[in-house]
């Protein structure tokens, strides 16, 4: 799973069968994430109703298909949770060689867990 | 699998029925040496793991074969990503 951000929502009249009831989400991942592409963003479906600025567990794959009920569904992320709290542990963090990367997108986190 | 460190946890009431029970890990991965890549990674933890220990994290079946082992019958698991070792050395 991995941690991101929804930033807005995708819209499509003419969309396969099985994805007609299917709400797709514009999400930013936090920290660096990294894709097949280097997008910066990934678009999943979503069924626990996340709003735009929601921080959210996003599941990619497999998983992703089966919590949307079927295996053959066209998609490969599916947010399952609106997070309420993120805590970590910056002295674990610099441990883990203190990536500067982290550093600058965890304050998003921070406010999260407020 | 990727080696990893824990550095905290996640927290969600508004979720998927699949995700109850779940704890979820903030691991950040790290390279073949050990050294944190800058990427973060939610895994499904079942070993109780700390904050500040290094573990391996399984991707894909794996995953879902660490919550429930049998291939089979465990399409159904919403997990993508779960600790499967909390490693005490590495050369």
């Amino acid at each position: 799973m991995i941690l991101g951000r929804v930033i807005g929502h995708v819209w499509a009249a003419r969309r396969d069968a099985r994805l007609q009831r299917a709400k797709l989400l514009v999400i930013r991942p936090h920290a660096i994430y990294e894709p097949a592409f280097p997008t910066r963003h990934l678009v999943a479906t979503d069924d626990v109703d996340a709003g735009v600025g929601d921080d959210v567990i996003v599941c990619l794959g497999a998983p992703a298909r089966a919590s949307l009920g079927s295996n053959d569904m066209p998609v490969d992320a599916a947010v399952l949770g609106v997070v309420d709290r993120v805590e970590w542990r910056a002295d674990a963090m610099q441990a883990a060689g203190a990536a500067p990367g982290i550093k600058r997108a965890l304050p998003a986190l921070d406010a999260v867990s407020k | 699998m990727i080696r990893g460190t824990v550095i905290g946890q996640v927290w969600a009431t508004r979720k998927a029925r699949g995700l109850d029970g779940q704890t979820l890990l903030l691991v950040a991965a790290c390279d073949a040496e050990g050294r944190a890549t800058g990427r973060l990674v939610v895994a499904s933890d079942t070993l109780d793991a700390r904050a500040g220990e290094d573990v391996t994290v399984a991707f894909g079946s794996g995953a879902r074969n660490v919550l429930r082992p049998g291939a089979a019958d465990n399409r159904d698991v919403l997990c993508d990503a779960a600790i499967a070792a909390i490693v005490e050395g590495a050369g």
